[in-house]
């Protein structure tokens, strides 16, 4: 017992800066959404047509949750415990991974196997550190739903439900941990199980049944194969039923009881899955930089167009929606047009914000792209390639040719998701075929900006590439809250004129200004241009 | 320097010098390889060997004085030279999740040549290094990463070869042979550089030397000419004056240095006379016999000084 108290408190201290920053989060998700609900929507007689208009698209239901009840507190339950749930689970599941297979693959964990700790005690103390950070972010969720303004006897039912989702991944990830032989792997099948009971549960709430009213909706069997979808059923500031809570404290055991004995009986370090064997020969295309620029990327790629391709169906399947709630309700119209000025119709204006977001994540995968460079050369992995006849410049350019690539990925996810959204609606008779084409237009709006990060890190690479991360991921996240956020926070409007998002045209029929996207290419094409032209003057650093 | 004579130096290097910031690295290195032979590049850690390696690569920019491969600037003509080259950096890293076979294939087809030709060599390697290809990246040792640099290197032929302590992790099975195929490149017409710390490792295979320390040239010749700094170290537990007088110590011939101090005594002798001292001392009946051929470090300390 003694060697486990001591493993945990070596496991608080190493992640007090890592669990802070997911707590912090968290409870600042659940405090936001509480305060801006509370603010946006008021009026009962809004938030049940917001609700009605739910219960009817699915889209919604999958990124939202299930309505309950038109009362305040029950909509903000239903807006935002979903994604609190996910995040306790992303959460619990990192860190179980962190404090076992991530210890076995580093080695770290044969200097405590050698010691007279217990053969399970790294796990016994990773389940114990899990639950208490699972408690606090609990505790954290509850202290700032009440911040926010709701009751407390429901705000306590919130967070007893982000804990218990959070431990069963907790446990979900230790299991996990046994069967992966790297951490990479464990987080992998985490990750996987937390994105499974996020969609198992918007599929069964997407498939539920309305109930009498139209303001609240019965889920479907799917819903309760998920530990997030028994979270929900605890409905909060409605029913307040911990019962379902049960249930992921049972899947827990579960997989803690089967952790336990694995555990016991295999080797430190070995894993139930075998390694991953890799191919012994390149695929045929494996040939230039650009390419392998490909292979190393495409896998975040993936992630990167479906995070694209979300915001895309959001925008497509939402837009005839919000048009008529906007109808109702002017501040949310208004609202909306601070984050895309324009004269334009409201859809117009709708789709233009949702692809506004595109446009961020499109800029993102162009920026990761452009720190993979830098890693390469960092990690040493670009002296190999620089030392056969492969020049600096080419080497660059494969990235940057890799980067808009990435950009025009990302864009066409969106457009595509934007655009089936569409169709399915106007198969349903709700929306109008017009705007599968504002989608496309909205996302091809979005090239410009995304193009200028992508060339203006390219030159920053070449010239401060040290900087290359961290200057990255800080341009994008100005740009982001000046251009996307900044009107919507009052930001005045020479500040708001420095990020490139401020400048992305948005479609308004005839009277479209393209003259900001005309200088953002420019833009583009002269940084893309100084850094291939300087990086032939460049030492590998 | 005449013409004919310019054409047999593969790698030309004058008044190197390189600094990073305040930093110098190269205080003036020369260094000269002639075509067809196996150069030793000797030097203790930290003297810039691997940053002369950068600059003959085409990775880094001399600050100062004049460098030469194939009688072109390695910086400005880095990718047309790199099509003769054929190199293993010092500290090897790999793509996480290649897989030790694709890195090769890789680094093969940015070298460029015959696919056919590279499959061959590169089934061959394979089986000399032992190399399982199969594995993630990640998942490799120091060795084993050490081996992907090596097969890339030799299955592609090149005209230089510019290896940066490429033996460092092998195991003595996999020196052997790593030294078999830098004889069948240099057998094959080859032009070799090859970096260590320790003199050993590269005394059966070098027909010449350099030794650096911090950044300049302190020695360069043949192993022959460069003999006296290849002395073994003998050493024995001191008998007392009972066991061994001065007189029978003095008699050993080949002895070098001999001095008795802490319990022991020691010498140096020429690295070719060691079997020629054994009847002596086995008349002697000496116990706690050490031979040992001297360390670069220890070179350093007796030859050049600390600091000097």
């Amino acid at each position: 017992m003694l060697t486990v108290r001591t493993l945990l408190l070596s496991a608080i201290r190493r992640d007090r800066v890592t669990l802070a920053v997911w707590i912090l989060g968290t409870a600042l998700l659940a405090l936001f959404a509480a305060s801006a609900v509370g603010s946006t929507y008021g009026d009962e007689a809004e938030r049940t047509g917001i609700l009605r208009l739910a219960v009817d698209n699915p889209a919604i239901l999958l990124l939202r949750g299930l309505p309950h009840g038109t009362s305040l507190p029950a909509f903000v339950f239903f807006q935002i415990f979903t994604w609190l749930a996910l995040l306790a689970g992303l959460m619990s599941s990192f860190l179980a991974v962190r404090h076992t297979r991530a210890e076995e693959e580093s080695g770290r964990a044969e200097l405590v196997a050698a010691t007279p700790a217990a053969r399970t005690a790294p796990t016994v103390a990773a389940l114990v550190h899990g639950v208490i950070a699972d408690l606090v972010l609990g505790a954290a969720v509850t202290g700032a739903l009440v911040a926010g303004g709701m009751p407390v006897p429901g705000s306590v039912a919130s967070g007893c439900a982000v804990a218990a989702v959070g431990v069963a991944f907790l446990a979900v990830g230790l299991l996990a941990a046994q069967f992966a032989r790297t951490s990479r792997g464990a987080n992998t099948l985490g990750v996987a199980a937390v994105c499974a009971a996020f969609l198992l549960r918007g599929l069964g709430d997407a498939l539920g049944s309305p109930e009498a009213g139209g303001a609240a909706m019965a889920s479907s069997w799917p819903s309760w194969l998920s530990p997030i979808g028994w979270g929900q059923h605890v409905f909060a500031y409605t029913d307040d039923d911990l019962r379902p809570l049960l249930l992921c404290l049972a899947l827990a055991a579960a997989c803690i009881a089967t952790v336990l004995v694995l555990q016991a009986r295999r080797d430190s370090g070995a894993s139930l899955l075998p390694a991953r064997v890799g191919r012994a020969t390149a695929p045929a295309w494996l040939r230039s930089s650009l390419a392998l620029g490909w292979r190393l990327h495409w896998p975040t790629l993936v992630a990167w167009c479906a995070g694209g391709a979300a915001f895309g169906l959001f925008a497509g399947g939402l837009s005839s929606v919000v048009v008529q709630a906007a109808d109702t309700d002017p501040d949310l119209a208004a609202n909306l047009r601070t984050i895309v000025p324009s004269g334009g119709s409201v859809t117009q204006v709708l789709i233009a914000a949702m692809f506004a977001l595109v446009g961020v994540i499109a800029a993102g995968s162009a920026t990761q792209a452009v720190i993979r460079l830098r890693q390469e050369e960092s990690h040493g992995t670009a002296e190999l390639l620089l030392s056969t006849p492969l020049g600096r410049v080419r080497w660059l350019g494969g990235y940057l040719v890799l980067g808009a690539l990435s950009i025009v990925l990302v864009l066409a996810s969106g457009a595509a998701a934007s655009a089936a959204a569409v169709l399915a609606g106007v198969l349903a008779g709700t929306d109008d075929p017009r705007h599968a084409a504002d989608s496309l237009a909205a996302a091809a709006a979005q090239l410009p900006a995304a193009l200028v990060y992508l060339s203006v890190l390219g030159l920053l690479f070449v010239l401060l590439p040290a900087a290359t991360a961290a200057l990255g991921w800080a341009l994008l996240g100005a740009g982001v809250f000046l251009g996307v956020f900044g009107g919507l926070l009052g930001i005045p409007q020479w500040a708001r004129d420095l990020s490139p998002f401020t400048h992305t045209p948005v479609a308004a029929g005839a009277g479209t200004d393209l003259g900001g996207a005309g200088w953002m290419v420019l833009l583009a094409a002269a940084a893309a241009s100084a850094a291939l032209v300087l990086m032939r003057r460049r030492e590998l650093r | 320097m005449d013409d004919t004579l310019r054409q047999d130096i593969v790698v030309e290097a004058a008044g190197l010098e390189k600094r990073f910031g305040r930093a110098t690295a190269l205080a003036g290195l020369d260094l000269e390889v002639r075509r067809g032979e196996i150069h030793g590049f000797l030097g203790p850690n930290g003297a810039g060997k691997s940053t002369t390696i950068r600059v003959l690569l085409g990775l880094a920019r001399a600050s100062a004085g004049r460098v030469a491969v194939f009688d072109r600037d390695p910086w400005r003509d880095a990718v047309a030279l790199h099509a003769r080259i054929a190199s293993v950096p010092g500290d090897v890293s790999l793509w996480p999740n290649l897989s030790g076979g694709e890195a090769i294939d890789l680094i093969g087809r940015l070298r460029g040549g015959d696919p056919r030709d590279h499959g061959e060599r590169r089934a061959r390697l394979i089986e000399v290094f032992q190399f399982d290809p199969t594995n993630k990246g990640r998942s490799y040792s120091k060795g084993n990463r050490q081996k992907v640099a090596l097969i890339a290197a030799f299955a592609t032929p090149a005209d230089l070869y510019i290896l940066d302590e490429p033996t460092s992790g092998l195991d003595p099975i996999m020196e052997t042979v790593f030294d078999q195929e830098i004889r069948r490149v240099a057998g094959e017409g080859a032009t070799v550089l090859l970096s260590s710390h320790i003199l050993s490792a590269v005394e059966q295979l070098c027909d010449r030397v350099t030794i650096i320390r911090a950044g300049r040239t302190v020695e360069t010749g043949t192993l022959a000419e460069l003999r006296h700094l290849t002395r073994t170290e003998v050493s024995f537990a001191d008998p007392g004056e009972g066991g061994a007088t001065d007189a029978q110590l003095a008699s050993i011939t080949d002895a070098h240095d001999l001095h008795r101090a802490g319990g022991r005594i020691r010498f140096t002798v020429d690295s070719d006379a060691v079997s020629r001292l054994l009847p002596a001392l086995a008349a002697l009946e000496v116990r706690g016999l050490v031979v040992a051929p001297p360390s670069l470090e220890e070179l350093f300390l007796r030859h050049y000084g600390e600091g000097s």
